[in-house]
């Protein structure tokens, strides 16, 4: 008989497998296991420890402008309705009839003041409330209670526009949550008052969601490689132009790399009050010499600035993108495109054609990612990374010191080539796994 | 139908079966000269609406909306080495059917619509990916050819399962 004494993740029970995890998941000494890409219990495990714990995006505010608007979304693979109500209060509920388990509704959006479940015909108000039932006094009597019969609200809080969601009664204000990370969102989302245009885009890359993140959270080396086509068409300077900059880092797993200087405004130059008005003077400074802003927030919305020179012309795009996890090796992902309300028509119309250029399904920089993220997980499947322990190397940047003069919180380093918000976003993952 | 509207509809749909062949024989140089300098090229964003409301996709938002400068830059780009997300090159089978000749004047111009089925597959993946949409294009004539001048591409998927657009519609 052939003997095999090498670990087996599908017979460790869940406390093995944690255990198992922090032997082998080492942020601090730059060692990240494959397995942790595609493997199914770990994907289950993280399911209920990371995304039924954490704050997770929704949408924007401005997809729901008017009273009565709803949109469908996911939390944390759950669908959920957001309604703006007839007090103008924006609403987050499960979407499941509380009569039978029904779905209520399948549209991506629309505007109505109730929602009508296809069963059995219960009624509910976009406050949550029940406010009818077929036949009610004949069936069921007087003892029906109603007021006990609404939907399942879910905690919902936002910043800057960004709606967030959590299962989780108990977790710590979005805010907090955010913490010192929001310093650099409001010159993500609110240097301006910012409006989603159009819907989302959605498509499906047979990847583990955590690739999308790692690659957005802190890698910008990637660049001169992957995205090498973009310098040769010109529409950046050079390949190396992705290494000026900062990287940053705070707590809860969120970071950015921040591209800087720029010779050239990024924004619109006719706004420039609005973003005083709006940033503080450090905020504004950083703005004014941003080149790009890569980052994200912890666990799954990525975030983008990006300024090219799209057709002679320099433009920037601002976005932000969630890795959906639909199973260990695939995720879907959704982009919205984000601009300056007050912005010039043909300014967010040229904006927005960078976006679909440069980081839509057939975006000259994403469609190389898609390529990279889809091979990786493949190479991390099945029971043989585990067996002879494949690790990937995260050591770059370990030999430096964060700078401390920088005029942003976080922990920062002056070059964007280093790989310590990768460490930062394993730590606070591995923390979680084992909450 | 007319004998000349019959001959018409044959012309573009050999024009569309012309049009596959060169894609999927990945001669995208070949493919572009087939593009008028007014060209608009657009794949809008498909949605869920609630009823019949129509349409169902997005007139704001595009998975492509290129004019002719922006598909160039894209032909330009699979011919670097850095195109890794064609390298190698995907093999693809372009089906056109449901060809009907919408408004047509003769060696002027024509509105075609026509379905696509687009079947996918890279390098030794077992999984395909299949894009299913409606064309609806415009010709020009000019210089003796027809030229398309603008292409909508309504895709049947609001969530495109496919890893990425590197591909043309």
């Amino acid at each position: 008989m052939i003997k095999t004494t090498t670990k087996n993740l599908e017979e460790m029970t869940q406390k093995e497998t944690i255990g198992y995890l922090n032997e082998t998941v080492q942020p601090e000494a730059g060692s990240i296991p494959a397995f942790i890409l595609a493997d199914p219990k770990i994907y289950d495990i993280e399911h209920k420890k990371v995304f039924m714990k954490t704050w997770l995006f929704i949408g924007h505010e401005s997809e729901t402008p008017n009273k009565n608007d709803y949109m469908l979304r996911d939390l944390a693979g759950y669908s959920i309705i957001i309604t703006r109500d007839s007090e103008n209060e924006i609403r987050g509920f499960y979407n499941m009839c509380t009569h039978r388990g029904m779905k209520l509704c399948r549209a991506d959006k629309g505007n109505k003041s109730s929602f009508v479940c296809p069963y059995h015909g219960f009624n509910f108000k976009n406050n949550g409330d029940l406010i009818g039932v077929p036949l009610q006094k004949d069936i069921y009597g007087t003892d029906l209670d109603k007021s006990k019969l609404g939907l399942h609200k879910i905690r919902i809080e936002s910043y800057k526009g960004l709606i967030f969601g959590t299962w989780n009664e108990e977790a710590e204000s979005l805010s907090d949550f955010l913490g010192d990370f929001k310093w650099y969102l409001d010159i993500l989302a609110g240097r301006a008052e910012m409006e989603v245009l159009g819907p989302p885009q959605r498509f499906i890359i047979h990847s583990n969601w955590k690739v999308g993140a790692d690659n957005f959270v802190g890698d910008s080396y990637h660049t001169m490689v992957t995205h090498g086509s973009i310098a040769k068409l010109g529409m950046v300077p050079s390949a190396t132009y992705s290494k000026k900059g900062y990287q940053i880092h705070t707590m809860n797993g969120h970071g950015l790399n921040l591209g800087t200087p720029n010779p050239d405004f990024a924004f619109p130059e006719e706004l420039k009050s609005e973003y005083q008005s709006n940033l503080t003077n450090k905020q504004y400074d950083v703005l004014a010499n941003l080149k790009n802003m890569i980052g994200n927030i912890f666990p799954n919305l990525s975030f983008l600035i990006s300024h090219t020179k799209v057709k002679g012309q320099l433009i920037s795009n601002t976005t932000v993108r969630m890795w959906r996890p639909i199973g260990p090796d695939k995720m879907e992902v959704i982009a919205w495109f984000l601009v300056e309300k007050n912005a010039a028509d043909d300014w967010k119309k040229r904006s927005r054609d960078s976006f679909i250029l440069t980081f839509s399904p057939s975006g000259i920089f994403e469609q190389d990612d898609t390529e990279v993220f889809t091979d990786i997980t493949a190479a991390a499947s099945g029971p043989m990374p585990v067996m002879k322990e494949l690790v990937y190397n995260y050591t770059m940047g370990m030999h430096r010191e964060p700078v401390s003069d920088f005029t942003g919180p976080g922990v920062v380093y002056d070059d964007k080539f280093t790989e310590a918000n990768q460490r930062n976003f394993y730590r606070y993952w591995l923390d979680l796994m084992n909450e | 139908m007319s004998l000349e509207k019959m001959l018409a509809t044959y012309e573009f749909e050999q024009w569309l079966y012309k049009e596959a062949e060169l894609l999927d024989h990945i001669d995208f140089d070949g493919w572009f000269s087939l593009m008028h300098p007014s060209l608009i090229y657009q794949m809008p964003v498909r949605v869920n609406k609630e009823g019949t409301e129509r349409p169902d996709y997005a007139e704001d938002m595009f998975s492509f909306n290129d004019d002719i400068d922006l598909l160039s830059l894209r032909v330009e780009r699979l011919k670097t080495d850095y195109a890794w997300a064609e390298i190698p090159p995907s093999r693809t089978r372009r089906y056109v059917s449901n060809v009907k000749l919408a408004d047509y004047v003769p060696n002027e111009k024509a509105s075609v619509n026509s379905y696509l089925l687009i079947y996918r597959s890279r390098s030794t993946d077992i999984h395909h990916d299949l894009i299913s949409g409606e064309r609806r294009d415009e010709f020009l004539y000019e210089d003796g050819v027809w030229k398309l001048s603008k292409r909508v591409f309504i895709v049947d998927q609001t969530t495109l399962n496919t890893r990425n657009l590197a591909i043309f519609v």
